[in-house]
């Protein structure tokens, strides 16, 4: 292949992994950007004569005028993303620059335009498929620079090209690996110090439904489908925990319904906000959980109940708020670590709760106007039960063992009403059952509140982390224990149809791989920071300093790791010993005659008689008498023997070798008298 | 120069100092290590280039080649093996780095460090292929016999590369101080390559060639890296000849004779002398044709000459060096190139060296091989004739001398 169009493909590859980068972080935001891809899928095999060219430049210019104000009407009068509409014109241009014709030198405005794209898609939070672009782009870009590189100083001084065969692009792309690898010790090493003084990191956020201020009952018509987007990965830095499918990850609590839907009291006290210290809970096991949530618009943090610790680890502000859930402020996608009890109280601490009242009592004693069947139900179903644990229980067993649980919606708005479903219909899905057991709770003198959250997980072995999907999202109900606070119960019956559906799934194994490598993306590359830098090191030095326990290491106190790596330096050291060996027994060896001569010469050239390396014997000599330099006629006699010796291509025999040392000394004392005597001179 | 040298400086500077943050040296005491190292190996640009020698202080031939002095000594010890220059798209990547990595500390984008990491990789696999594409070249230089001055010379060199599989791009070879570069576009490994360079010398002399110059800009041409060879070599600029000179008249006889004797014209040869090789500008017609096919190289008869008829050039080299003492020089080459041209027989003598009579091409090339290499000084002895010297022209700077047939001033130009 020629080598304009060789080098015009690389680049147009080039534009295409910039292009790919961009899509990653902003998405299809950019108009230009499938028009843009498709113009450079045509650059890779068509392009445009240098008439055509210029039709088409003359086109593009009026085009590029009119991007151009918008992207400064966006700069100057626009509140919203600038980057959208620079990245248009950007685009634009790209695609305009690769359809031009194979004679115009355009190649450095490609290599700074698909460039510039790479650096556009790092103001969002893009996805591994970044990553990727960047591979693809190091690569493109060794290879494209060094081709077109030869390109030009070939037309330019007009010779024939170089035959570069493909094995060599081959090697010179896989040499790319040395930048990647400087890319990446430098993206590890690089102390992270700097906080961002004026960053900017837009990230999308999501809404998810029943994760808003309000949750609504009055949803019908349809069914609830499921969605397997991932919205928390959590990994449980001391070890994996028994089965995730009886955890719940508590987000958000309503305290107040109206008969449809639920919401939080602006007028909560402060007062409701409790904490499980120094109470009840005390004697449980804890449980450590770092979760990676995506970012959503209601600004909730996730975590199993209740939460005695909350430690950022990304650039949020973690708060509690009145009703106890916690929140955060912050624009990026919140990591942090949750410190909690694991499980909950045992039933016998529960049945000796005393009846005391809970803080803000009123608020979670609240109840619609409903018709009196409701509370009838209530107390029918708690008849004959003692304690508030007793009753609790008996509605919860009331609901797992009389309810049937469907994702179908209500067909009519009629429907889709709590006394519809606790006398007729008498099945429904998880918002169902938490209000109406919370309503029945509060109908009989019970503090209760709906709360919204997660329920179970995916264990993810390809990435060690529990896989938490929109499928997941359950609600349940919390009830006040005097010394407890509130303690979780779920009356929806066990038969959900989600989890198992996914993990059944034939891409589902696809689905992990890919969903492990993309969390591994944004922990170790996008959310990469100075603590996870500081542990990186000490967990690589550890590697050389922890004792080995087993005691089996070749070396004492040594750890295998250890024991390789300096069985690695040791090989190095001994290769480069070798080749150095080698190199020197290979370097041709210098006679006896030319050492001899050379010392010579060297005397000469200390005494002040310098010669270059390139005088020939005879001239040297005569340059010598010339000069009337002592010793010249040792001199001569001792070049006579080497010259005679070297180029008649003898070996030097006894004879000669007294010679020519007798010959060299002579010369050389001569010179050191001649030279002592001019020291005395002076 | 002055410009030239912080330019380098500052180029140093900014190499050791990208190759030091790319090794990690965060530390600022440390950072001034490659700056004074750069300062150091930068200052070589101050010291001047070895000149190219002319035929006027050909002494220097057998003086100074190394440079000697401890300051020259302290640079030559810490002056790179490789020398490195920015092109100006290099500047521009280096801007672009520096750019980025700004970005990447005022943003704490991990993003940019990555594209830092990144373009600083490319820069490391630049040094390093630039680094193999200098490596195991040999490299052979193509002197022509002789070249005259003023005119261009054609030097070729002929690279081999010796690597296995990598082969060698975009290669400039170069002669120390001189602007002239060979390029070649690329050398396959075990392969030769061939490329010219169109070198002027201005002046006659004995030019020693003592180093070459590899260069390369490859891979990226962002930069381009320097290798210094030894190969030594010798290149010998012969004076014009085409200075127009009047026909000399030595003796009154050979004015009669000038322009008469064409090459091999009858009569022009004495007795026959012998068999010889075939020298250039030889009389076809002398080819034994006997012998050429017996001994399978071309052999030509000899005949003696008569020695009235032989032009002998004595230059004279009582004289400061300098434009009239060129100027002489001038004048004999003309004056054997003409008798050359003429088939006349003619000799060369000098208070240095003699060059027996003969004619022909090969015998001007000898003449002007040791007009090259005249060296003029006041006190050199008077030449000796070698011949009668009323059959002889003295070409000389001033001082003339009656006993020669005919004199030449070379104030007066070939007048």
């Amino acid at each position: 292949m020629k080598l304009r169009r060789l080098h015009r493909r690389l680049a147009v590859l080039m534009c295409m992994s910039g292009v790919i980068a961009f899509l990653s972080g902003a998405g299809l935001d950019s108009v230009a950007a499938v028009p843009t891809l498709f113009a450079l899928v045509l650059a890779l095999f068509w392009q445009a004569s240098p008439n055509a060219t210029i039709r088409l430049e003359r086109v593009l210019l009026g085009l590029s005028i009119l991007l151009a104000g918008r992207a400064l009407y966006h700069v100057f009068f626009m509140p919203d993303d600038v980057v959208i509409p620079m990245a248009d014109l950007l685009l634009l241009m790209v695609g305009a620059e690769a359809l031009k014709s194979l004679d115009a030198l355009n190649d450095g405005r490609l290599y700074s335009l698909s460039f510039a794209l790479l650096i556009a898609s790092t103001a969002y939070r893009p996805s591994i498929l970044f990553g990727i672009a960047f591979l693809a782009y190091t690569a493109l870009a060794t290879v494209a620079l060094m081709v077109g590189h030869i390109r030009r100083q070939v037309e330019r001084r007009g010779l024939r090209e170089p035959e570069l065969a493909r094995s060599f692009l081959l090697r010179m792309a896989a040499l790319s690996g040395v930048a990647l690898a400087m890319s990446a010790v430098l993206f590890i090493a690089f102390p992270r110090v700097s906080r961002g003084w004026a960053s900017r990191t837009v990230t999308e956020e999501r809404a998810i439904v029943g994760f808003g201020d309000e949750v609504s009952l009055a949803e019908h018509g349809g069914r609830i489908y499921a969605n397997p987007e991932i919205v928390l990965r959590v990994e449980f830095p001391d070890g994996r925990p028994g089965p995730s499918q009886q955890m719940y990850w508590r987000g958000r609590s309503y305290d107040h319904f109206d008969g449809v839907r639920w919401s939080h009291s602006p007028s909560l006290p402060l007062s409701a906000a409790t904490t499980p210290y120094a109470i009840g809970w005390g004697g449980l096991a804890t449980i450590r959980q770092l979760i990676y949530a995506l970012s959503l618009d209601t600004h909730v943090l996730f975590g199993l109940h209740p939460i005695f610790a909350i430690r950022p680890r990304s650039r949020i502000r973690p708060f509690m708020d009145e009703s106890g859930d916690f929140n955060y402020f912050g624009n990026v996608p919140p990591v942090y670590e949750v410190e909690s009890y694991a499980g909950k109280p045992s039933p016998e601490r529960l049945q000796r709760a005393s009846e005391g009242r809970a803080p803000a009592a009123d608020f979670y004693l609240q109840v619609p106007p409903l018709s009196d069947r409701v509370r009838i139900l209530a107390d029918s179903i708690t008849a004959g039960k003692a304690t508030r644990y007793e009753k609790v229980r008996a509605i919860e067993n009331y609901f797992h063992t009389q309810f049937g649980y469907t994702l179908e919606l209500p067909a009519t708005a009629r429907q889709a009403t709590l006394e519809y479903f606790l006398f007729r219909r008498r099945q429904g899905h998880c918002e169902y059952f938490s209000t109406a057991m919370v309503i029945m709770l509060r109908s009989i003198g019970i503090p209760a509140r709906n709360v919204n959250g997660f329920l179970g997980g995916d264990w993810n072995e390809f990435g060690s982390y529990l896989a938490v999907t929109q499928n997941r999202a359950h609600s349940w109900v919390e009830v006040w224990f005097p010394g407890y606070n509130w303690v979780r119960f779920d009356p929806t019956p066990a038969a959900s149809e989600t989890g198992d559906r996914n993990a059944t799934a034939w891409y589902w194994p696809m689905r992990f791989i890919f969903d492990g490598a993309e969390h591994r993306w944004d922990k170790w590359v996008l959310d990469y920071d100075l603590d996870k830098q500081v542990d990186l090191f000490h967990r690589a030095a550890e590697q050389f300093s922890r004792p080995n326990e087993t005691g089996t290491g070749a070396g004492h106190g040594d750890t295998p790791f250890g024991t390789a790596f300096r069985w690695l330096i040791g090989l190095i050291a001994f290769g480069i010993v070798l080749a150095g060996a080698r190199s020197a027994f290979n370097r041709p060896r210098v006679s006896e005659a030319t050492r001899g001569y050379l010392r010579l010469r060297r005397a000469y050239e200390r005494a002040g008689y310098p010669n270059a390396p390139s005088t020939p014997p005879l001239t040297f000599v005569r340059a010598l008498h010339e000069a009337h330099a002592p010793g010249a006629n040792h001199a001569e006699k001792a070049v006579a023997v080497y010259v005679h010796t070297r180029f008649n291509n003898e070996v030097l025999d006894d004879y000669r070798k007294e010679e020519l040392k007798k010959e060299v000394d002579a010369a050389r004392k001569e010179l050191k008298r001649s030279r002592s005597k001019v020291t005395s001179d002076k | 120069m002055k410009h030239a040298t912080s330019f380098k400086i500052f180029g140093n500077a900014l190499a050791f100092g990208l190759i030091a943050v790319s090794d990690g040296i965060h530390h600022p005491k440390l950072f001034a290590i490659p700056v004074v190292l750069a300062v150091l190996t930068g200052a070589d640009a101050l010291r001047p280039k070895p000149r190219p020698t002319t035929g006027e202080d050909l002494t220097i031939v057998r003086q100074r080649i190394k440079p000697t002095g401890w300051r020259a000594r302290v640079q030559q010890f810490f002056r790179p093996p490789r020398r490195l220059h920015f092109a100006r798209s290099g500047w521009a990547f280096t801007g672009g780095i520096f750019g980025i990595g700004f970005a990447a500390l005022n943003t704490a984008n991990n993003l940019l460090y990555l594209l830092l990491g990144g373009m600083l990789g490319l820069i490391v696999l630049s040094g390093w292929l630039s680094e193999q594409a200098l490596r195991s070249l040999i490299v052979r230089r193509r002197v022509p016999r002789g070249i005259t001055a003023g005119e261009p010379a054609r030097i070729g060199y002929e690279v081999t590369n010796n690597k296995k599989r990598m082969p060698t791009l975009a290669l400039e070879v170069r002669e120390a101080g001189s602007g002239q570069r060979a390029f070649m576009a690329g050398v396959a490994p075990g392969a030769t390559s061939f490329a010219r360079a169109d070198i002027t010398y201005e002046r006659r002399g004995i030019y020693l060639l003592v180093e070459l110059t590899l260069a390369t800009t490859f891979p990226f041409g962002l930069f381009t890296k320097e290798r210094d060879i030894e190969l030594g070599g010798t290149i010998i600029v012969w004076p014009r000849t085409d200075r127009v000179v009047r026909p000399p008249m030595p003796g009154g006889t050979r004015a009669r004779r000038m322009g008469s004797l064409a090459a091999g014209a009858g009569g022009g040869r004495g007795e026959y002398r012998g068999l010889r090789e075939y020298r250039s500008g030889d009389d076809p017609r002398d080819v034994h044709w006997r012998s050429t096919a017996r001994l399978q190289t071309p052999v030509v008869r000899e005949y003696e000459r008569d020695e009235s008829d032989t032009l002998w050039l004595c230059l004279d080299l009582r004289a400061q060096p300098g434009e009239t003492a060129e100027n002489g020089v001038e004048i004999a080459a003309a004056l054997a190139a003409r008798a050359a041209a003429g088939g006349e027989r003619f000799g060369f003598a000098s208070a240095d060296t003699e060059v027996q009579a003969g004619s022909g091409a090969a015998q001007l090339d000898m003449v002007l091989d040791a007009l090259a290499g005249a060296r003029f000084r006041p006190d050199a002895p008077r030449v000796v004739p070698p011949a009668a010297p009323s059959e002889c022209v003295l070409i000389t700077t001033g001082d003339t001398d009656a006993r020669f047939g005919d004199v030449y001033l070379a104030d007066r130009g070939g007048a």
